[in-house]
């Protein structure tokens, strides 16, 4: 970790950054899901929400949600043992991902299956 | 005792001990939240019903985030502070941290509130009805129950003339409101007949309760125990006869198993007669004169004649007139019910139009010949600026289902065209329907019979599955908030004497509390589009 005085004083200015670039990344989510009359053509998509509006908002989530974790988390300059960790924790989510996509192939959710 | 590695790092890990833990902590916090939003997905993949698509309001939602994102900066301006030897400007960032934490609920707790009052009920032919319900009134004074409390439109009333108790499930509190309830009309509720019961082996029946005792939650605990110390004799009884079976059994089917034969093992019931006791199961007590009792939906099952409660108690009488009245309502939703059309092969318009709500409100017809009016005009304008497919002959881009069979709160204010100011209308933005700017013209009143009921539920997990996994979701990260919250308001009121003597350990502290803060904003930054604007 940047520990020093210097450094400190330095990731102040990335924080600030950062802090708006959220800032910047919730509007935009919101004017994605529900664009104003002269934004129409930010509805992305079909007309209303559809796969390509949780798309596009979850990818915005997600890169809000990285600088958080890399910036304010200070994951950019950690030690190996946290990324083993917080990989680990991400890598169960991912396969709990994964395992619900199975749930979905089973006949319990195809319709025809029974008729 | 001094506690090793949270000041100078471990050599193998290279890091505080603090610092692994708190991360461990999260990667579980990963699954715990991650497990949750797959959850999300599930239910609203496998949803039988409309899933509501940004039916809350954005905006309550929106400022959380602001706040949430502004107090993660703030968290970690407050751990540079004490890394650089500032304490003043690390309590000025850490108390507004809290501070943020503390708006973040109060918005949450409005939030819950509305929900909490807002009501929607689904009828038997699937139409959708939400908005405020009312409480009784008598010209302009409101009806008070007995209690003095006002009484909501939505209470399903039934003359008792006859109440039959389950000895075993019947709920104590509810016993004695209807015992007050009786008193305060002036009638008697007593036993209609003699309980007798064998009560010890071998001896003849004794009187436990004679006809006309007076009903009593002590009369009742009195037959309870009977016929718990008669179960409990009986069930040994049938055990020992069915072990004494058993051996029986095994000596006759030597070499098999026991499944083999388990249907040959049987217990004389006769036998056991003479030294069973009688089990009391049921009580019945008669009303005299008939008293109205009130009970909330969800408490009972009614009947024309008879209904049940919640815990067994059989109500005979007739039920009453016990329409849920809404004060307001602020949406018609025919998605469910064009849904339900669809999968009969009947056209959605025949099904809307044979509804109940259209055959029986005027003014549920007229506001929907407004809406499909803005439907066309919607329709025109999405054509206009998209255009039409040259392969399909089709519009490239269509009204959604919402909007073609949902007349929400928002459409409900256009048609009713009320204007507001601006205060009432950012109050409209933050808490749905302002019922008092715009009125009953916009929101009209309407009377739903009982019998035309399929199911009714406030805002909450009882209404759908939306709501189910929305409280869950945020009811967690609002518990998150506040463990988070307390533990950085800790820091900035019992820090000073840690700071003086070893200011590193507190910001290592801090620096820790900080990452469990970041994770809290981590997981919202999901929680709000997937909840708010999906």
């Amino acid at each position: 970790m940047a520990d020093s005085i210097e450094a400190i004083q330095k990731s102040k200015k990335t924080y600030l950054m950062v802090f708006g670039a959220l800032l910047v990344g919730t509007v935009l989510t919101v004017l994605v899901a529900s664009p104003p009359e002269f934004l129409y053509w930010l509805d992305v998509g079909q007309h209303g929400f559809d796969k390509w509006d949780a798309i596009v908002g979850l990818l915005i989530a997600t890169t809000k949600a990285t600088l958080v974790a890399v910036i304010f988390m200070h994951l950019n300059h950690e030690k190996k043992a946290i990324y083993w960790i917080f990989g680990a924790g991400l890598l169960f989510f991912a396969w709990m991902g994964y395992l619900l996509s199975l749930a979905y192939r089973s006949p319990i959710h195809d319709y025809l299956f029974y008729k | 005792m001094e506690i090793p590695y949270i000041v100078t790092p471990r050599k193998d890990t290279g890091l505080i001990n603090s610092k692994i833990a708190i991360w461990l902590f999260l990667a579980s916090e990963v699954m715990l939240f991650g497990g949750l939003f797959s959850a999300y997905v599930y239910l609203r993949m496998g949803a039988d019903y409309p899933w509501p698509e940004r039916s809350l309001p954005v905006l309550p939602g929106l400022i959380n985030t602001f706040v949430l994102i502004a107090s993660s900066v703030t968290v970690v301006f407050a751990w540079a502070a004490l890394k650089m030897r500032e304490w003043r400007k690390f309590q000025i960032y850490m108390g507004i941290t809290v501070a943020c934490a503390a708006l973040f609920m109060v918005l949450k707790g409005i939030e819950y509130n509305v929900k909490f009052h807002h009501q929607a009920v689904r009828l038997h032919d699937y139409s959708v009805i939400e908005g405020h319900l009312g409480y009784e009134k008598e010209g302009k004074e409101y009806v008070l129950d007995r209690n003095g409390k006002k009484i909501e439109e939505n209470m399903i009333r039934v003359k008792a003339e006859k109440l039959t108790f389950s000895v075993k499930r019947y709920h104590a509190a509810w016993v004695k409101e209807m015992i007050a309830e009786a008193d305060h009309a002036k009638a008697k509720i007593t036993l209609t007949e003699d309980i007798k019961a064998v009560t010890k082996v071998g001896g003849g029946e004794e009187t436990v309760a004679k006809a006309g005792d007076k009903l009593s939650v002590d009369l009742l605990k009195k037959i309870f125990k009977v016929q718990e110390a008669a179960q409990t004799h009986n069930a040994a009884l049938r055990t020992k006869a069915l072990r004494a079976a058993w051996v029986v059994a095994k000596k006759e089917n030597p070499g098999k198993s026991d499944w083999e034969y388990s249907e040959k093992v049987i217990i004389d019931a006769e036998a056991l007669k003479p030294e069973m006791l009688t089990e009391v199961s049921a009580v019945v007590f008669e009303v005299n004169p008939p008293v109205e009792l009130l009970y909330k939906p969800r408490d009972i099952k009614e009947g024309a004649a008879s209904s049940r409660l919640r815990d067994d108690t059989v109500i005979e009488g007739a039920l009453e007139d016990s329409p849920m009245v809404f004060h307001n309502t602020d949406a018609i939703d025919f998605q469910w019910l064009v849904m339900k059309a669809e999968e009969k092969g009947i056209a959605p318009e025949t099904a809307i139009e044979n509804s109940w709500l259209m055959q029986n409100n005027s003014f549920v017809r007229e506001t929907w010949a407004w809406h499909l009016t803005e439907v066309a005009a919607l329709r025109k304008k999405l054509t206009d600026r998209h255009g039409i497919n040259s392969k399909t002959g089709k519009p490239n881009r269509e009204p959604t289902h919402k909007e073609l069979y949902r007349i929400g709160w928002k459409e409900f204010g256009d048609f009713g065209d009320v204007k507001l100011s601006g205060g009432d209308k950012f109050k409209e933005e933050f808490f749905g329907p302002n019922y008092e700017a715009r009125g009953e013209k916009t929101f009209p009143h309407l009377s739903v019979p009982r019998e035309e009921i399929r199911h009714g539920a406030k805002f909450t997990p009882a209404w759908n599955t939306y709501y189910a996994i929305y409280f869950t979701i945020t009811g967690l990260h609002g518990l998150h908030v506040i463990g988070g919250a307390l533990v950085l308001l800790y820091y900035l009121v019992f820090g000073r004497k840690m700071y003086i003597e070893n200011p590193e350990w507190l910001a290592n502290r801090v620096e820790v509390g900080g990452l469990f803060w970041h994770f809290v904003d981590l997981v919202w930054i999901f929680a709000f589009p997937i909840l708010y604007l999906m």
